[in-house]
């Protein structure tokens, strides 16, 4: 590298890639919960269908179908991951809207299935049940945005620690909020969606296939949580531990609420518990007990949906008044 | 439109559709678990077999003629299990009845434990004074932790499912660094408390297993909040803020003093549930206590399908198959997670109102 590692700037942009590497994942899986619960279907499976996705994409690519080039494995384990995350998704889907089951209930139950399946299945499919570290599985390709090396700090931001680029994945977290945002607000399935989410009896009255939007919602949601589960396994790490996910589908949940519903409050929301697990991982050279760094995430997530709760009370409050 | 709860179905003979589809979904999933076990073992009906008989204690004639009980311990382990589970699925049923998906359960169990031990070896004194006081001390701790939730929820609107499990992961951390930091025992070999003095210990009925005296907490539990849901103007006010928040806070009910009690009152059997772990089971707490026991009673909640009355049978069922799996992982190559697989498939099975080829009833539509 050419340039001073100790430089504030250079930390500072060092710090900013962790920090978007940790919100990667809960960003696709807020992006999930904000499209179901925008639906008025909340999914609160995410983390089960992270966890699925994350396990399914590594197994995928130590068990690849015969003749697969390895250039494609890592895709061939992206697609295993995605499917079965809509798998669940699906199992969900169907329970509730044809079985009757209790939507929050189902979700929870998948979300325990989903723990124990990962748990007994990487047991007996890969002989370890902490990780798949015994096999050397990969990770989806890096993209190089372009030759910068004129200014280097540019160059770092842009294509990451020794210009080797950033995660397909990590790229493809932006893009794709921004198509979320163009499908949410100027398509018509995202203006039915809404209607379906808001007031389903009058969006019923004024034709829109209710069922559809109800399934493209909780399908949609199982697509994008899977997402983040994928880059988790095959990007974050490259590897399937078990728990994985260590929460991160209740945190996107959490940003669901905090950010209000709207797309831009949801990915501010997920940006900052990405920021506060790497801001409590750095402080570990602080000498505080690692319990008490461990606390201050989760303290953060509670004192953020207070707040925003508070909020939202007091604003409620003030709209009486007048 | 207002949600009606879950109708009362129940695992015994008083509601027959209910207990019948829950009967069969056990039967379903155990089958479904065979399926699973024939597709990763060499010895698939073997290992089933052992999942399913593994608890069942031997009657067996020895060398002397003489009738003994053997694998006693592994029934034991049963019940103390059924103990824990029917405690902590409680826990989370009463706020459920309040349609508060509180699943903290966790962290207040590990609070209660914390705080039982720190009474249970700090007071000197008889056991009739030292384990009442640390029972109440483990509730007292579970009920604070539980009520956080609560005051959360009904004062700034905080998602009790997301705040709750956050909290879990806070406790989780307190109890570590307590013991880490303040109750370590210096001549353990690993990071844990000393052993409670015996007489703030119960003595175990079968040897060599946690079975105690607080056996009997387990029915007493369940009778107290059946009594507590079905007959008091506390549990009432719980019941139709569930079922209708609007309706109860129009008529007057304190809709979010029933949301917080209801979560205090879960914390509190919760922590009891902690109080058993350290003072019955284990008579120390390690600082590595396994998580994730409160999920297992959120099992046997959702298996009960939130009636207190079926709670002892879904508890008993649950531990039966919990020790069934460990008793498998032993003697087999099955890994015993396949316990907690089958488990959630019940629940996966038992969750759906209706088949999706049968008519839309209009139970919604009729209270």
């Amino acid at each position: 590298m050419n340039f001073d590692i100790t430089s504030p700037m250079v930390a500072l942009v060092l710090a900013l890639l962790a920090l978007l590497r940790a919100a990667t994942p809960i960003l696709y899986a807020a992006l999930g919960g904000l499209l179901s619960e925008l639906g008025g279907k909340i999914n609160v499976a995410l983390e089960g269908l992270m966890l699925v996705a994350a396990f399914t994409a590594v197994i995928a690519t130590i068990f690849p179908p015969p003749g697969l080039p390895p250039a494609l494995l890592p895709w061939w384990g992206c697609a295993a991951g995605l499917l079965a995350a809509l798998l669940l998704a699906a199992v969900l889907a169907v329970l509730h809207l044809e079985c009757d089951a209790d939507l929050i209930v189902a979700g929870i139950a998948l979300n325990l299935l989903a723990a124990g399946l990962t748990v007994f299945l990487l047991a007996e499919l890969a002989g370890d049940k902490g990780s798949t570290a015994r096999f050397a599985t990969p990770a989806l390709p890096s993209l190089r945005i372009a030759d910068l090396s004129a200014w280097p700090l540019l160059d770092l931001l842009l294509n990451g620690e020794a210009g080797r680029g950033h995660h397909v994945l990590l790229l493809g977290a932006p893009v794709l909020a921004l198509c979320g945002w163009l499908f949410l607000g100027h398509t018509r399935p995202g203006a039915w969606l809404r209607a379906v989410g808001e007031n389903p009896e009058a969006a019923r009255a004024a034709g829109i296939p209710l069922r559809r939007m109800h399934y493209l919602a909780l399908l949609g949601s199982g697509l994008l949580a899977g997402l983040g589960g994928v880059y988790l396994s095959m990007g974050y790490l490259t590897l399937f531990q078990a728990d994985m996910t260590a929460g991160r589908g209740f945190l996107a949940l959490a940003a669901v609420f905090v950010g209000r519903r709207s797309l831009a409050g949801v990915c501010a929301a997920a940006v900052l518990f990405g920021a506060a697990g790497v801001f409590a991982t750095r402080l570990g050279c602080l000498d505080l007990p690692p319990q008490v760094l461990a606390m201050l995430p989760p303290v953060i997530t509670i004192t953020a949906l207070a707040l925003s709760g508070w909020r939202r009370r007091c604003r409620r409050r003030s709209t009486d008044d007048s | 439109m207002m949600r009606i709860p879950p109708r009362t179905a129940l695992l015994g003979c008083l509601a027959p559709p209910g207990a019948r589809r829950t009967l069969a979904a056990v039967a379903v999933a155990l089958l479904a678990g065979l399926a699973l076990i024939a597709c990763v073992s060499d010895e698939p009906l073997r290992a089933w077999l052992i999942l399913i008989t593994g608890p069942l204690p031997e009657l067996r004639q020895g060398a002397d003629g003489a009738w003994h009980w053997h694998r006693l311990v592994r029934f034991g382990t049963v019940l103390q299990d059924t103990v824990n589970l029917t405690l902590l699925a409680l826990a989370l049923l009463i706020p459920f009845r309040a349609r508060q998906f509180s699943l903290g359960a966790d962290g207040q169990l590990f609070l209660g434990a914390l705080a039982g031990m720190v009474v249970g070896l700090s007071l000197p004194g008889p056991a009739w004074i030292v384990l009442p006081l640390a029972a109440a001390a483990a509730m007292l701790a579970g009920a604070l932790w539980g009520g956080a939730t609560g005051v959360l929820k009904a004062r700034y609107g905080a998602n009790e499912m997301v705040v709750s499990l956050m909290l879990n992961l806070v406790a989780i951390e307190i109890y570590r660094l307590a013991i880490m930091a303040w109750l370590r025992d210096p001549d353990a070999g690993f990071p844990a408390t000393p052993f409670l003095p015996p007489t703030a210990m119960f003595d175990p009925l079968i040897a060599y297993t946690g079975v105690t005296l607080m056996l009997a907490a387990a029915p007493l539990a369940v009778l107290a909040v059946t009594v507590l849901l079905g007959r008091t103007t506390l549990g009432y006010e719980i019941r139709v803020a569930g079922a209708a928040p609007a309706f109860a806070a129009q008529a007057g009910v304190p809709v979010a003093r029933a949301i917080v009690l209801s979560m205090a009152l879960g914390g509190a059997l919760a922590g009891l549930a902690g109080f058993h772990i350290g003072h019955a089971v284990l008579g120390r707490l390690p600082v590595d206590l396994a998580a994730g026991l409160g999920f297992e009673g959120l099992l046997v909640a959702l298996l009960a399908r939130h009636e207190p009355r079926a709670i002892l049978g879904a508890a008993f069922f649950y531990a039966w198959l919990r020790a069934g799996g460990q008793a498998m992982e032993r003697s087999t190559d099955v890994a015993r997670e396949i316990a907690l697989v089958l488990q959630a498939l019940v629940i996966v099975l038992v969750m759906a109102e209706r088949w999706p080829w049968q008519a839309r009833t209009g139970r919604k539509a009729t209270p």
